[in-house]
């Protein structure tokens, strides 16, 4: 085993409720961190779903062309403000509108396709567009009326379950990021005093090692491999508890949110997700440890 | 070896060191004597650079002492081994790691470390304590130990502050055979003491402060 590693795995053993601590205050903030990246990518994947429903529906009007319809579509398809165009006929309408009232078989045996008018369904690259798409489908010769898909917890339109969610979106991200900060900025600084504690400890040891002509990245390179030891710990344990966590929510959570994708239904994606944060937390608790046992050695440096 | 030329050190309004001269020569044996207080040990850390200075000037070997960088002290001090009065050994380590130690901190290749750790600690005549720590040796032994690391590093000079002062007269005649035994291989020694018995034993040059 590397010098500087066995000699730092010994000072943690020689000193186990410092490093207890040290562990345990990390372990906390990278459990909130992966919970909290959690939540952002819910919240982001649940927005993005919203923004990519289909928001506008153009109803066409009765004995309208083939040609012409396809012609109105092309021209959607072309608009850059426009995305995701679909026609749906009648029978689809008809088929859609069975599925939406399957409890009820009565209400879909009273209809039939005739009273569906054909439709274009497109979303919008950005809602700031709405009005004027809307104005400008108003006066297609083709169509008849146009709708704004609306009505989700009883909000007007579209455009406010969407302004809710990213206001949401905005407060976890802004929330979660002071909150992350602020454990962040703890972490740093138990682990400034642990280092600081046992650097104290191996005082005669470093004495002794720079009178036989140690260099000072052999002096160094203990104390931080020592704090990236405490860092790499309580990143995994932080984020496998979290892991577990969710893993025992997610089927309530998917039940719960039904079609919004807050969570990867597919493993092999929502492992790649946790992947993803252990390898953001691994840097980030790398240069945590790093920054931490640096500026302990600078100031202990200084102060000689 | 070793030149002092016109050295004066003060700590506060106490003077450790008054115009001081003196020169080592390479292979030599030294004795620094004086009663406590007359500036043996300040000597030793001016030599390994600990402290400087307030006037004139350190050479070793061709180099001036107060010339040598932060980042060129370490490669420096590869050429000077201590042996200190208080052993200065880690109660943590064994014998054998902390010799090893040294040999880390020069960086000497790893596959080399064993044979010459058995080396020194035959030299100092502590092989069947290798595996022991500090805890389990005596007085002696530990001198024996802080010689042996000393030793490790193949240093040009070897300081030694005090060393039989914690130890017995029967004790401190073995450690200065193996004194003597080095400075007969051509290590230049440098030894700060007290001890009249020691120095009139191994009668070699003295330079007496006063």
């Amino acid at each position: 085993m590397n010098f500087h590693l066995k000699t730092a795995l010994s000072s943690l053993r020689r000193a186990p409720f410092q490093a207890l601590a040290a562990i345990f205050v990390l372990t906390i903030t990278f459990f909130v961190g992966t919970a909290l990246a959690v939540l952002i990518y819910s919240s982001s994947r649940a927005l993005s779903y919203f923004e990519t429903r289909p928001q506008v529906i153009a109803f066409i009007k009765e004995g309208s062309g083939v040609e012409a319809i396809a012609s109105l579509q092309n021209k959607l398809s072309a608009d850059t403000r426009i995305k995701d165009v679909r026609y749906v006929s009648k029978e689809e309408a008809l088929s859609i509108y069975k599925e939406a009232t399957s409890d009820n078989p009565l209400l879909s045996e009273l209809v039939s396709p005739s009273i569906f008018p054909a439709s274009l369904e497109f979303s919008l690259s950005d809602l700031s567009f709405t009005e004027d798409v809307i104005k400008e489908m108003k006066s297609e010769d083709l169509v008849d009326s146009v709708g704004f898909t609306a009505s989700l917890g009883g909000e007007k339109t579209l455009d406010d379950v969407v302004s809710r969610l990213r206001k949401i979106t905005y407060y976890v991200r802004l929330g979660g990021g002071i909150f992350a900060g602020v454990l962040l900025g703890t972490s740093f600084m138990v682990l400034m005093i642990i280092i600081s504690m046992r650097m104290i400890a191996r005082k005669d040891e470093i004495e002794i090692l720079k009178l036989i002509g140690a260099k000072s990245g052999f002096i160094r390179s203990p104390i931080m491999i020592e704090a990236v030891v405490y860092s790499l710990i309580g990143v995994f344990v932080g984020w496998l508890l979290t892991l577990i966590l969710v893993l025992y929510i997610a089927p309530w959570v998917i039940s719960y949110f039904g079609q919004i994708p807050v969570l990867p239904r597919e493993p092999v994606v929502f492992f790649a997700l946790f992947g993803i944060i252990l390898s953001a937390e691994i840097l980030m608790g790398v240069l945590l440890a790093l920054g931490g046992s640096s500026l302990v050695l600078t100031r202990a440096r200084r102060k000689k | 070896m070793v030149k002092f030329k016109n050295i004066t050190k003060t700590f506060g309004s106490v003077s450790a060191l008054k115009d001081i001269s003196f020169e080592v020569e390479k292979g030599e044996f030294v004795f620094i004597t004086g009663r406590s207080g007359s500036g043996k040990t300040t000597i030793l850390k001016l030599i390994l650079k600990e402290i400087l200075p307030d006037s004139g000037k350190i050479i070793f070997g061709n180099q001036d002492i107060e010339k040598i960088s932060e980042k060129e002290l370490p490669l420096y001090r590869r050429k000077i081994g201590c042996v200190f009065q208080d052993f200065k050994v880690l109660p943590e380590k064994t014998v054998r790691e902390n010799i090893q130690i040294a040999l880390a901190a020069i960086g000497a290749p790893e596959d080399k470390w064993e044979n010459r750790i058995d080396e020194v600690l035959k030299a100092a005549e502590i092989e069947q304590r290798a595996d022991f720590f500090p805890s389990q040796l005596s007085g002696g032994e530990l001198q024996r130990v802080s010689f042996a690391r000393a030793l490790v590093v193949e240093p040009e000079l070897i300081l030694a502050d005090e060393p039989t002062g914690n130890l017995d007269w029967d004790t401190a005649k073995g450690m200065m055979d193996l004194f003597e035994k080095i400075s007969r291989e051509g290590i230049t020694v440098i030894m700060a003491t007290h001890n009249s018995l020691i120095i009139d034993k191994i009668k070699k040059r003295e330079i007496k402060l006063k």
